[in-house]
């Protein structure tokens, strides 16, 4: 069964004073397979976070169905399918405090298990040193950043990884470290992969199925982007 | 002690300073001056015809006129402390209604039903200025809190997400940023019990005094004027804040990034 199976999904942001809805996605339908990788590939603005975006319903659809393991997202608490679909967003974002405090942060009376040994362990899953635990998350640099809030996520025993655009604040020698740590959680954790991504490296590594969007519309792989991405090729 | 009265050539005296602001504006070119004149007009007339009301609604001395001009001032303040947001949110005028309303009926009840207790208690003289007063800094509050809020939304918006998809609620996803609004909006009036009196004198105070009230009189009416501007202040910026990010939030959990 497919991890995620959306169903002719679109999205519209209402209208501002009299405008017309914006269409931002139409009639999407595409699944993702346990433990395989999706990449969302097209032009800017062509709705490829939105759609990653809705899959844990921080956008909600105008229409159509979103089942993550086989249920309808719609009938999940939303808190829980985020856990289990756990984003990375593009830009970082670490909260005030060191790593550690970062790794544990959590709702207000939601327990996470974390002993002293699992924050270790899980620092190193992403090529992190546990000398960072106590380090200012503020210091830390682009790429490390952007593993501390891989790892954040791992803490919660995720399914799948929502991955919007994990390398494109990164500089080269850092992206490549992501996308290394990336391509290892999937195969050690069996870890479903749906991600944003302008980077060939990735797209080329995780390998999987290519969903290509133009203005909000599924688009055949044509032969310009099977060009771009092999032109992309080292 | 005497009130001198003020004649009409007095005023027109006063509106030489006017004349001063003019004449800054023109040699220093800030083009200003067409400003200046309607405000300067506004001033006179407003405050002119405030005066005929007010005259007319303490010489009929009944509570249904008190009150009648009690909604308007809240219906001018609510429309002043939306105007100044930079981006509409649904429903604004509602929220701004209500949180005016409900933190100036609460003030103004303890501060004339408890503390000043005039006869009847709904005595024009005291309830006008003092409602005005509450109104005056609710709305303030409300309208820096909501730009605050406003602002943090939009540049917070990633952070926000964040929190949200680490499994937070909404309300817990925009705590912080509703602690922030509403330090911006009540800093202003903590700050200002420091120095009460000590850099300038209040308002409600200098005209007492003005008035040929004690100086001793006036600063009671004045220290009970400090406090009951804080809580309106707390209340005030609380309450819209409270009400307006939740036009941002969905049951969900999710962040209306379209209307940032």
């Amino acid at each position: 069964m497919a991890i995620f199976a959306v169903e002719h999904l679109s999205l519209a942001y209402p209208g501002r004073r009299g405008q017309p809805p914006a269409q931002i996605l139409s009639d999407i339908s595409v699944d993702v397979e346990r433990g395989g990788a999706l990449i969302l590939v097209g032009p800017s603005g062509s709705g490829k976070s939105s759609l990653l975006r809705c899959l844990n319903r921080l956008e909600e659809p105008t229409a159509g169905v979103v089942r993550f393991d086989g249920r309808p997202i719609t009938g999940l608490d939303p808190r829980e399918l985020r856990r289990r679909a756990a984003l990375v967003q593009q830009t970082p974002v670490l909260f005030e405090g060191t790593v550690r405090e970062n790794l544990l942060v959590h709702a207000p009376g939601v327990t996470l298990n974390a002993s002293e040994s699992r924050l270790r362990e899980t620092l190193g899953e992403v090529g992190l040193d546990d000398a960072l635990l106590d380090r200012d998350a503020a210091m830390l640099s682009g790429g490390e950043k952007q593993r501390v809030t891989i790892a954040r996520a791992l803490l919660r025993d995720p399914q799948a990884l929502l991955l919007d655009e994990p390398t494109s604040a990164l500089d080269p020698p850092n992206a490549t470290l992501v996308v290394e740590t990336i391509c290892r959680l999937r195969d050690s954790r069996g870890l479903s992969i749906v991600a944003v991504t302008h980077a060939p490296e990735l797209v080329r590594r995780l390998g999987g199925a290519l969903l290509y969007l133009v203005k909000g519309h599924v688009q055949p792989v044509d032969e310009r982007l099977q060009d771009f991405l092999a032109g992309m090729h080292p | 002690m005497t009130i001198l009265d003020l004649s009409w050539w007095q005023l027109g005296l006063a509106l030489l300073l006017v004349v001063v602001v003019a004449v800054i504006s023109l040699r220093q070119r800030l083009g200003l001056e067409r400003d200046l004149l309607v405000g300067t007009v506004r001033t006179i007339v407003q405050l002119y015809l405030v005066g005929l009301i007010l005259a007319a609604v303490f010489s009929a001395a009944r509570w249904y006129w008190v009150l009648l001009i009690l909604v308007v001032m809240a219906a001018v303040a609510t429309h002043a402390a939306v105007s100044r947001l930079a981006k509409p949110i649904p429903g604004v005028y509602w929220i701004a209604a209500a949180a005016l309303t409900i933190s100036t009926a609460a003030t103004l009840a303890y501060v004339i039903g408890v503390v000043v207790r005039p006869t009847p208690w709904w005595e024009p003289q005291y309830v006008i200025p003092i409602a005005g007063m509450i109104l005056g800094n609710s709305m303030t509050s409300a309208a820096l809190a909501g730009d605050r809020l406003q602002a943090d939304l939009f540049t917070r918006r990633d952070e926000i997400e964040a929190r949200l998809a680490l499994g937070f609620s909404g309300r817990e996803a925009v705590q912080p940023l509703v602690r922030a609004a509403l330090r911006a909006a009540m800093i202003p009036t903590v700050n200002g019990m420091m120095t009460v009196g000590v850099v300038q004198l209040p308002g409600m105070m200098t005209g007492q005094i003005l008035a040929g009230a004690s100086p001793l009189t006036a600063i009671r009416y004045q220290i009970v004027a400090v406090f009951m501007l804080a809580v309106a202040t707390a209340l005030g910026s609380l309450l819209f804040v409270r009400l307006a990010v939740g036009r941002y939030l969905t049951p969900a959990h999710q962040l209306r990034r379209y209307l940032l």
